[in-house]
């Protein structure tokens, strides 16, 4: 199960993800960031407070938008991940490409 | 052995049966002989009696065998058999009657030999016609027979056995013990005759043709009674009397009554006809409709028979069938006698009456909302309308038109429901089973996937006397995205990889095979850990959906200098256990998957580690599905089990512990449990 709420807040977009990420439902958080893009925005927070798992098909989403955010100069950034889902993220070694912080007011300073 | 030719019933018993009658002949022409030469009578009537037995019963054999031999004949045919055996036995009679006419006054046509031979003839086709049409008399009374009427039948062949014998006590004489007995026979006939049960299956045709037929036996047995008695009452004293012979006058009134109660029976039947027909092809219609329809044909054709049996059954005028196509649009597919023009001059029209004007295509209980009765139409005055639903959901819909008002009654409304609740049945097993043909065939693509993918992963891991090596690995899905390879580098070094591509299930094996060739290509230049990953990187970039990447760990063992150099590229972190200290921990190397950055960047995160070993030291290799696997409370295994589930049984050969160590996790998962990600484990132990 996943679920995704949208904020938008001072021109920056807020993903709030809850529940997991898997095969199944990775294709729910890339419409999701598309969709933000669309509206073009250039600076997105994603929220992981809530987030419980994430497999590599959803790591994957995250991958892809890599070269095109650094090509349009947009900003990701990725907070409050749980120990658990960093570790998956710092073994797999995306923490060195994207930007991850402890908290929302780290996250906002970049 | 010698082997006897099977007899032929048929041809022995005629043959058998003319050389009887010939016998039968030869005796009373013998003893008329006699009587008129005035010589001792030294032939007893018995030996004509049996001669006659013999022959009643042979004739019976030869027609019991030959009807039986063409037991599918219909009822007409059968008929028809008796009326021809019927004309040829009259008309030979009646041949012999006109040609003594013709003889007139005549020496001749007063001699005996001449009259007792054509007597002989006489007799002999009587009893031909008698006997077979009796026999065919009992094919009718047995259609769709009780055990009761079987019997009652057996009873009646027992009893006509019996009247043969008669003859021996009552010596041909006309008395009251005869009059009894055939009046016995009569009664008896008349309660077989009752069994009428094959009338209502003919045609209004068929009818008709029996009625004529039955008619023609009923003159021919008539007419040979007639001729018979009137032998009887020239009354040749040397004659022995062959015909009045209670077998044969028995027979004689089974035909006639029997044929008379078809005759009558069969003409009170003839108005009726029509509905039962209407009945039976109604049985028929439904019998078609309930059949399911084969692979590869269309569900039209059950529509197709719907609409005709449904049309036939209400004698509308006209009539078609709409289904909803994929995008839920109704298309007419069958139309039947009537114009376009005024079909949809009756569609408009059903717009604006109220029944239908409420109906809604996704409502769940369309199956009780029918129409029937009165439009305001200039044609047609009456119609019919009723939903095709299939579990619960309203598939199409039915008209019917009739050009007469109230056309439609509760009973061709209550038959065309069960029709087109048949035809929905059929309709649905039809989609049933094209889909499970659908899946199935997926199924049988898949397993041809498994057997690819089970030769993809190595059935032998090279090594040598240093150590030993093995591996395992299992797919959550029918194929999955794991992988591990080893490769012999000569001179005691090895290449040994293990890797996992993201996602799960047929993408990911597909990956998975473009890894193993990339690895198999890149591994005879006998790169560094760290080139391997770059040049796998570069290729990958080339292959990968953006969103897909790959992750691994890549080692050169070398044997004989007792060194490892790794990299990582985002695969979970090598367990290493160093025996000399005793202590297990994870090889930390930063490290970045392969296929997330596709450019010469890439450079940047490659990090290539190099340590020594000894004896008895040991790598376990995984991959992520062993960490990520998950209990029923929603805990993972996690790297710290796999550490101490390790140390445990750390002392164990190479395969052992791997074992152990998939039982640990299979236990954690749970009874029943499968992991939701493939996994994968290899265990290099150094040799003592």
């Amino acid at each position: 199960m996943l679920n995704i709420e949208k904020r938008l807040e001072n021109d920056i977009w807020t993903l709030i993800l809850t529940g997991e990420i898997d095969a199944s439902n990775s294709v729910e958080l890339d419409a999701a960031i598309s969709e933000v893009v669309q509206e073009g925005a250039k600076s997105i927070l994603i929220d992981c407070a809530a987030l419980d798992y994430i497999s590599s098909a959803g790591l994957g989403v995250f991958m892809s938008y890599l070269d095109e955010f650094e090509e349009n100069n947009v900003k990701m950034v990725i907070f409050a991940l749980k120990d658990k889902v960093f570790q998956v993220f710092h073994i797999l070694g995306l923490d060195q490409l994207i930007i991850i912080r402890p908290t929302k007011e780290e996250a906002l300073e970049g | 052995m010698l082997k006897l030719p099977t007899p032929n019933i048929g041809k022995i018993s005629i043959l058998v049966a003319i050389l009887t009658w010939l016998a039968l002949l030869f005796v009373d022409i013998t003893r008329i002989f006699q009587s008129v030469n005035q010589m001792e009578n030294t032939l007893a009537p018995e030996i004509s009696y049996i001669l006659e037995i013999l022959f009643f019963i042979l004739v019976y054999i030869f027609y019991n065998y030959s009807i039986n031999k063409n037991e599918n004949i219909d009822f007409l045919n059968l008929i028809w058999r008796g009326v021809s055996t019927g004309l040829l036995a009259t008309l030979i009679s009646f041949g012999i009657s006109i040609f003594y006419l013709m003889l007139g006054e005549s020496k001749l046509g007063s001699d005996p030999l001449l009259s007792n031979f054509f007597y002989h003839v006489n007799f002999a086709f009587i009893t031909l016609f008698l006997i077979s049409t009796s026999l065919l008399w009992k094919h009718l009374i047995l259609y769709q027979k009780s055990k009761k009427v079987v019997q009652q039948w057996q009873a009646f062949e027992v009893l006509m056995l019996m009247s043969m014998f008669f003859v021996f006590i009552n010596k041909n004489d006309f008395d009251y013990s005869f009059i009894f007995g055939l009046v016995f026979l009569s009664i008896f006939s008349a309660s077989l005759s009752v069994n009428l049960k094959w009338i209502p299956y003919l045609t209004f045709k068929e009818k008709w043709k029996s009625i004529l037929f039955l008619v023609i036996i009923l003159v021919c047995t008539t007419f040979l009674f007639s001729s018979l008695s009137s032998y009887s009452d020239i009354g040749v004293t040397s004659f022995v009397n062959l015909t009045d012979n209670l077998f044969l006058i028995g027979l004689f009134a089974f035909v006639f009554i029997y044929a008379l109660f078809s005759f009558l029976v069969t003409l009170f039947n003839l108005p009726t006809s029509s509905v039962f027909e209407q009945k039976l092809v109604e049985a028929i219609n439904f019998q078609r409709l309930s059949q399911s329809i084969k692979p590869g044909q269309d569900e039209s054709q059950v529509l197709d028979i719907l609409i005709d049996s449904s049309m036939s059954a209400s004698y509308a005028d006209g009539g078609w069938l709409e289904i909803l196509d994929k995008d839920n649009i109704p298309q007419m597919i069958q139309k039947r006698f009537i114009d376009e023009e005024i079909r949809e001059e009756i569609v408009a029209l059903f717009q604006t009456i109220k029944p239908f004007s409420e109906f809604d295509w996704s409502l769940e209980d369309n199956d009780t909302k029918k129409f029937y009765g009165k439009i305001p139409h200039n044609i047609y005055k009456s119609a019919f309308l009723i939903p095709l639903v299939v579990n619960k959901k309203t598939i199409g819909r039915m008209y019917l038109v009739k050009e007469v008002r109230d056309g439609f009654n509760k009973e061709m409304i209550n038959i065309i429901t069960t029709f087109v609740g048949q035809a929905s049945i059929s309709v649905e097993n039809y989609r049933l089973l094209n889909e499970a043909i659908k899946t199935e065939r997926y199924k049988e693509e898949l397993k041809i996937a498994q057997r690819v993918q089970q030769s993809l992963l190595p059935k032998e891991l090279h090594h040598n006397e240093k150590f030993e090596i093995c591996g395992f690995s299992v797919a959550a899905d029918e194929v999955g995205g794991d992988f591990y390879e080893t490769k012999d580098l000569d001179e005691g070094v090895f290449a040994i990889i293990i890797g996992d591509v993201s996602g799960k299930g047929t993408s990911a094996a597909f990956n998975m095979s473009q890894m193993k060739g990339i690895f198999h290509s890149l591994v005879q230049l006998k790169p560094n850990p760290g080139e391997f990953l770059y040049k796998a990187n570069i290729a990958l970039s080339q292959c990968l959906e953006r969103n897909h990447f790959i992750t691994t760990s890549y080692f050169l063992l070398d044997t004989s200098q007792q060194t490892i150099r790794y990299s990582r590229a985002g695969h979970c972190p090598t367990l290493f256990y160093d025996h000399s200290q005793d202590k297990a921990a994870y090889l930390s190397a930063d490290g970045l998957g392969l296929g997330i950055v596709r450019n010469a960047n890439y450079r940047n995160y490659i990090h290539e580690s190099e340590f020594s070993f000894e004896k008895e030291d040991i790598l376990v290799l995984y991959t992520d599905g062993i960490i990520e696997a998950t209990n029923k409370k929603g805990e993972e295994f996690g790297y710290d089990k796999l550490k101490s589930t390790f140390e445990k049984y750390k002392n164990l050969s190479a395969d052992k512990i791997q074992e152990r160590i998939i039982n640990q996790v299979y236990q954690f998962v749970g009874e029943g449990g499968i992991p939701d990600d493939d996994f994968s484990i290899m265990v290099i132990k150094f040799n003592p």
